[in-house]
């Protein structure tokens, strides 16, 4: 592990920028999903792209995300993630609380 | 966790490797994907793998997250621990091996005691719905009823003297409460059966049509009873056990077709039961029950309300609780004796769920006993939580070293659980294996008078109850260890060496537990002993006749061939005649009923009190009674051949007699008789016996002339017979004279006075052994801690004593030196044991005879067994200390 070279990212936010890419468009496998949360935030998952998939892992256990193993346009096997009722629930749930935590963060530092 | 993530994580669990590969295929398509991607920007080939790996991060890493993730992380480590227990415990053989065995006696003897209880006691029984099924019985209150007669033996044997089986005419009218689905009657009806073999006497029961319907039994082959076939005068129908037609019929398959001489009647085979089929009846009694036969109640009893003679099993309807049940039939039995005044007043119906009625009588023995086990599993968890605190002291240093290397305490807890419970599952395991075998000595030893003793088998709730229990033990117990281990202060503990022991603490929880044990086996002894005691007691008894060399055998003339007295009476009279002539017999004797098998209780007046009826036991006996059973006369003359039908009709009666009904005075002389039959006169008086067996009551005796009661209700059933030497080896020559006489003629019930009164304190026995036994293993236990525990300090103060040794204290000054040390927690314990022992012996109090529980005698004996135990065990580790050799002992430090 390479601590303190950089901000610590929010525990949940990579689970949460997952939920958010698979709650649009069509089932995708790791490299898809590494690629899109990429794009949005380059923070993230610059460092070790590696660890997308724990968190994969930890989101099937909790039945947040279904894989279905497929074929790539190349027909190579893959395993494609989509959102699971649940999971979209989940996200739903936690796009409501960051918007909390935010509002009040935003006031603490009005009133600072 | 929700029970679909519990799935989710076990079929992760157990489809690793899957899991594992396919995040392997995963990974390696997106660094394939990356690599590609980088080389497309313009990278080298080489330079861009690189970089699409340094992108990608450490791939061991990610592998072991998503272990985590799935939970195989905490599975591995808890293998890990359980693989490192056992190897630890295969390098401590001696350790292990002591623990294993320790908890394998304690949960081998609770195991045994609960298979018994749970099959004698708590398994359901073998009908449909068994919770709806009711045993009832009639009880008497305030009092006796006015005309109370039974010969009735109830379900169980009875123990209460208001209990009493029930009048058929009374039945009729419980039937008829809501309450019940169906009510079905049953009593005892031994038959001889004859012209299949030789004649023989079956055990069989007449029951009514709907019997085997309340219970939900079908037969395997033809049908139940038709309500025609239980009419008195039907002709005779038999419903068969699967056993009979095996045994007997040879399993013919057109049994139906069959009928069979049953008392010299045919009797019409209806049904066949089938094979597991198992009486209510059948439940309380070792010997096999053949046949069922329509009870068939003839008309006077049917309207006599004073006859007392039926057993009686119902059902209740869906939802009817027993409470329900009772309470109407508390308003039948109030009506009833409002209208009958004379026979109902007294007399209330009683009921009670019919798994528990079966077994009220053995419910209080195998409760204790169950008792005792269970302090015995406590022993020996004691036992194995002093063992595994030695080993974790033997382990300080080891423990220090870890948690100074960083192992965390919480790692050493758990290490410590997991060899505890592979010590627990080791001993659950050899416990189960000794269970099984000491249930089978167990049931071989158990009185065949406890029901359902003969199903005793080890299943499921078994393991069950031993498995719970070994976990337990490995939890709660392992956790002091775990706990005293976890606290090691690593820089304390380095400083001192590896074999030093510092723990204060843990001496402490040693003693404790030691006093403990201690208190645990006095409890134990305490309870042995009062059964010892009271046994002994028992044995002593004086029975008032001499049983040795005495052999009954039961004789059963059918009504149809022997209807009349007489007749009965010359059958009798040429069997003694013939017996008589046989080698080594020393005298004869036939009667209705012997001592210790039954009798005849009945009322009479005495003329000089005529208002009172007098209670007493009253046979039919030959003039050779007396002799035979070593009976002594005390005044006047005993019974003689002259005293026949016409003659003046006389008696004998024992001094009970004379006592309770005449305070004393001279019966000799003077006249009884039973309601209008005629006056009889007391001619002679003999001494008081115990008719009943050793722990009965002496009871008023009337020995009647056999020859001259042809007008009392009493059949002549019992030959005794004296005989020089052992009294077996006549069994086939007085069956053969039986024969000679009547071919088509049963013997049964053979069975020499001393075999009676051996069973007759069978269940005594089997308690007393038991908790002796019981005893003895915890005494055993308390020795071994004690051993250990005074070892233990013993080595802890080996320099100590090593300097005074060396200083001049004396061998004896040092023994007595560690000796006190144990003294103070081993009075502890006895106080403790003494408490104990005083609170729960009352439990014990119904099974004892003569001796309360609170018999001083008793406990002196206990704690003085207990302490010269104890001393003798603490003596060894203590000469020890006392042989120190000051310069061994020096160099240690």
């Amino acid at each position: 592990m390479m601590r303190g070279e950089r901000d610590e990212i929010p525990p949940g936010t990579l689970e949460m920028l997952i939920l958010t890419t698979l709650a649009t468009g069509p089932p995708r496998h790791g490299f898809e999903i590494a690629e899109s949360i990429l794009s949005v935030s380059e923070d993230v998952l610059q460092v070790e792209e590696g660890s997308l998939y724990p968190a994969l892992q930890r989101m099937l256990l909790k039945g947040w995300i279904q894989g279905d193993w497929g074929k790539t346009d190349e027909n190579r096997r893959a395993r494609f993630y989509r959102l699971t009722a649940e999971g979209r629930r989940q996200l739903d749930r936690e796009v409501d609380r960051y918007r909390r935590v935010a509002r009040a963060i935003a006031r603490v530092l009005a009133t600072a | 966790m929700s029970l679909s993530q519990w799935r989710r994580r076990l079929a992760a669990i157990l489809g690793r490797d899957r899991a594992a590969s396919e995040l392997e295929e995963e990974m390696r398509l997106h660094l394939e994907l990356r690599t590609r991607q980088l080389r497309e920007q313009g990278l080298a080939p080489e330079e861009a793998g690189h970089a699409a790996r340094r992108r990608f991060g450490n791939e061991l890493a990610v592998h072991e997250a998503s272990a985590g993730v799935w939970g195989w992380t905490a599975w591995e480590r808890l293998l890990g621990d359980f693989r490192l227990a056992f190897r630890n415990l295969y390098k401590a053989p001696g350790f292990t091996a002591v623990a294993v065995a320790t908890l394998a006696v304690g949960l081998g003897m609770n195991v045994a005691v609960f298979s018994l209880v749970h099959a004698v006691m708590l398994r359901s029984l073998p009908y449909a719905a068994p919770e709806r099924l009711v045993s009832l019985w009639e009880e008497s209150f305030k009092g006796e009823p006015s005309q109370f007669t039974t010969s009735g033996r109830s379900l169980g044997g009875d123990t209460s003297a208001q209990r009493t089986t029930i009048s058929p005419a009374n039945l009729a009218d419980y039937a008829g409460s809501p309450a019940f689905a169906g009510l079905a009657s049953f009593d005892v009806a031994a038959k001889n059966l004859t012209g299949l073999g030789t004649p023989e006497r079956l055990q069989g029961e007449g029951v009514s049509a709907n019997f085997f319907d309340v219970l939900g039994v079908k037969p395997a082959v033809g049908r139940n009873f038709l309500p025609e076939e239980d009419r008195d005068g039907a002709a005779g129908a038999v419903i068969i056990t699967d056993q009979f037609w095996r045994n007997r019929l040879g399993s013919d398959t057109n049994v139906l077709a069959h009928s069979i001489m049953l008392d010299a009647q045919p009797y019409q085979i209806v049904g066949v039961l089938p094979p597991d089929f198992q009486s209510p009846y059948q439940l309380t009694i070792p010997d096999r029950v053949e046949i069922y036969v329509p009870a068939a109640y003839p008309r006077e009893l049917l309207t006599s309300r004073g006859d007392h003679e039926v057993n009686a099993v119902a059902r209740l309807r869906p939802g009817v609780s027993v409470r329900q049940a009772q309470a109407d039939l508390d308003v039948i039995s109030a009506s009833l004796g409002k209208q009958f005044q004379s026979t109902n007043r007294n007399i209330r119906a009683g009921i009670a769920p019919l798994r528990d009625d079966i077994v009220r009588n053995v419910r209080q023995s195998l409760w204790i006993l169950l008792g005792a086990s269970a302090l015995i599993v406590l022993i020996a968890c004691v036992n194995l939580a002093n063992l595994l605190l030695v080993r974790a002291t033997r382990r300080q240093h080891e423990s220090s070293v870890r948690m100074a290397l960083g192992g965390g305490r919480w790692s050493r807890v758990l290490q410590f659980l997991a060899e505890s419970l592979t010590l627990a599952g080791g001993g659950c395991v050899a416990g189960l294996g000794l269970g099984f075998l000491l249930m089978q000595l167990l049931v071989w030893l158990a009185p065949q008078n406890i029901p359902r003793i003969q199903n005793v088998t080890m299943d499921w709730p078994v393991f069950a109850a031993a498995a719970a229990v070994a976990l337990m033990t490995g939890l709660v117990f392992g956790m002091i260890p775990a706990w005293q281990s976890s606290q090691a202060k690593p820089a304390e503990a380095l400083k001192t060496s590896a074999r030093s022991t510092g723990a204060r603490a843990q001496a402490r929880w040693r003693s404790a537990l030691t006093a403990a044990e201690i208190a645990l086996s006095l409890i134990l002894l305490v309870g042995a002993g009062l059964l010892l005691r009271s046994f002994v007691r028992v044995m002593g008894v004086d029975l008032g006749f001499q049983p040795e060399r005495v052999l009954a055998v039961g004789v059963n003339l059918p009504e149809l061939r022997y209807h009349d007295a007489d007749r009965r009476l010359s059958f009798f009279e040429e069997l003694e005649r013939r017996v008589t002539a046989l080698p080594g017999v020393q005298a004869v004797t036939f009667a209705n009923r012997l001592p210790l098998r039954g009798g005849w209780g009945s009322g009479a007046y005495l003329e000089s009190s005529p208002d009172v009826m007098r209670d007493a036991d009253f046979q039919a006996v030959s003039p050779g009674y007396f002799e035979t059973l070593g009976i002594g006369l005390e005044r006047g003359r005993l019974l003689v051949h002259n005293d026949r039908k016409g003659q003046p009709h006389v008696a004998v009666v024992n001094q009970a007699f004379a006592r309770q009904f005449l305070s004393g005075a001279d019966p000799i002389g003077r006249r009884f008789r039973r309601s209008s039959q005629p006056w009889v006169t007391i001619v002679g008086v003999v001494n008081d016996i115990r008719r009943g067996g050793k722990t009965d009551d002496i009871n008023p005796q009337v020995y009647l002339a056999a020859a001259q009661t042809d007008l009392y209700p009493v059949r002549l059933a019992d030959l005794a017979v004296r005989t020089r030497s052992d009294p077996r080896q006549l069994v086939n020559a007085v069956q053969r004279q039986v024969w000679a006489i009547d071919k088509d003629q049963p013997v049964t019930n053979v069975r020499t006075l001393e075999e009676i009164i051996s069973r007759s304190v069978a269940e005594r026995r089997f308690e007393m052994v038991l908790l002796i036994a019981f005893a003895s293993v915890a005494v055993l236990l308390a020795m071994i801690g004690i051993f250990g525990v005074l070892s233990y300090i013993v080595n802890q103060r080996m320099g100590e004593l090593g300097i005074r040794v060396a200083l001049g204290a004396s061998p004896g000054r040092i023994v007595v030196m560690v000796l006190q040390q144990a003294g103070w927690w081993i009075i502890v314990g006895i106080g403790a044991g003494l408490a104990g022992a005083f609170t729960l012996a009352r439990y014990l109090e119904s099974l004892l005879f003569e001796i309360r529980h609170g018999d001083p005698w008793t406990y002196a004996a206990a704690v003085a067994l207990l302490l010269a135990v104890s001393l003798a065990a603490a003596l060894i580790p203590a000469r020890r200390g006392a042989k120190v050799d000051p310069m061994t002992a020096l160099r240690y430090e």
